[in-house]
């Protein structure tokens, strides 16, 4: 049984001996943060998922090597920023515009449900696809589940940690002034 | 979820909250990159040892640089004993152009990720071998060498 205190060393530890509910917790705890950082690349779903997918094997790779276990989500962030870098060389693609494509919707029409069911939430979605890109991809790192800590965003980003407080706090007043401060609360 | 005393920058603001409550609807993680990386676990390595990705050329190499013809991609892996330097020329098929060092002969096979050997050859006296593979696939090699040297796995690679 795992419980949710232990720490990554701990954990680690347990999964490079085989232990499922150990990785499995490993996973849960970061798997958001490694899809939002091939996300906030811009990559496709499709693209993202196999950035994701290499990501976990790297670390299953590594499992016995982590040198700074406490640092692991940093860790995994700076192997999912790589390896999305990797893919858009690969790709030979055009840099991406300036259009919003930084959520390219789900299969499903969840938007649409999203914006039909709770119009604030419509409302607040709109205003964060009308902020810069800086803006969108900081703040789509910060959406991770679970939160993440400056020092993994800096990784997933390659932007220095003392950039993301400020920064995070422009975007965040940006995005009230846009979305209309009465209607979202202070 | 607001506050991680190991992690105060993470005090949110309810705003915050609310942005990821919706990009878990709008953009969640798929089901199936999930249930792929629980079962990642199945590949650590028992008894063998990891030659460890040092250089790929797609790493490395600034876009610029690079031509649209310029097809090849290098790479190179390396255990504490073996060094295993690839070329991957990518066609209508991918040709797995290789180099082990110390040089010597080995059984070679390329493991796909659904644990599935789509290639496997045998490296001649120079070391050298030569696998075609699929392009899409995810790999890693396997080099075997004469007792008691342990197997080697490479790190993954999308090809």
């Amino acid at each position: 049984m795992t419980t949710p205190a232990a720490s990554p060393g701990e954990l680690l530890s347990r999964a490079a001996g085989g232990d499922q509910a150990a990785w499995d917790a490993i996973v849960d705890r970061f798997s958001g943060l490694v899809w939002a950082t091939a996300r906030t690349h811009r990559l496709s779903r499709a693209d993202a998922a196999d950035v994701a997918q290499t990501t976990w094997l790297r670390l299953v790779e590594n499992l016995d090597r982590i040198r700074d276990p406490e640092r692991l989500g940093a860790w995994l962030a700076t192997t999912a920023r790589h390896e999305s870098l990797r893919v858009i060389r690969r790709g030979g693609r055009e840099q991406p515009t300036d259009e919003p494509d930084l959520f390219e919707a789900p299969e499903d029409d969840a938007v649409d449900k999203l914006l039909l069911e709770q119009e604030r939430d419509g409302s607040l979605w709109r205003a964060f696809a009308a902020l810069s890109d800086r803006c969108k991809t900081l703040l789509r790192i910060l959406m991770a589940d679970e939160p993440p800590s400056y020092e993994e965003v800096g990784a997933a980003l390659g932007m220095p940690v003392g950039a993301i407080g400020p920064t995070r706090m422009r975007c965040l007043e940006r995005l009230r002034r846009i979305a209309g401060v009465a209607e979202l609360g202070a | 979820m607001t506050s991680d005393p190991t992690n105060p920058d993470v005090v949110d603001d309810p705003l915050l909250a609310d942005l990821r409550r919706l990009a878990g609807a709008v953009d969640p993680v798929p089901a199936q990159v999930t249930a792929y990386a629980r079962s990642a676990l199945g590949w650590r390595r028992i008894d063998a040892e990891l030659a460890e990705l040092l250089v790929d050329s797609q790493l490395e190499a600034p876009a610029a640089t690079r031509s649209a013809s310029d097809l090849s991609r290098t790479l190179t892996f390396r255990s504490s004993d073996l060094a295993v330097d690839v070329e991957l020329q990518a066609n209508e098929e991918v040709a797995l152009l290789g180099q082990l060092a110390p040089a010597g002969r080995a059984q070679v096979e390329a493991q796909r990720d659904d644990g599935r050997v789509v290639a496997a050859t045998e490296s001649d006296d120079l070391g050298r071998f030569r696998l075609e593979l699929t392009a899409g696939d995810r790999i890693r090699l396997v080099v075997r060498r004469e007792p008691p040297a342990a197997p080697v796995e490479t790190s993954w690679i999308d090809i």
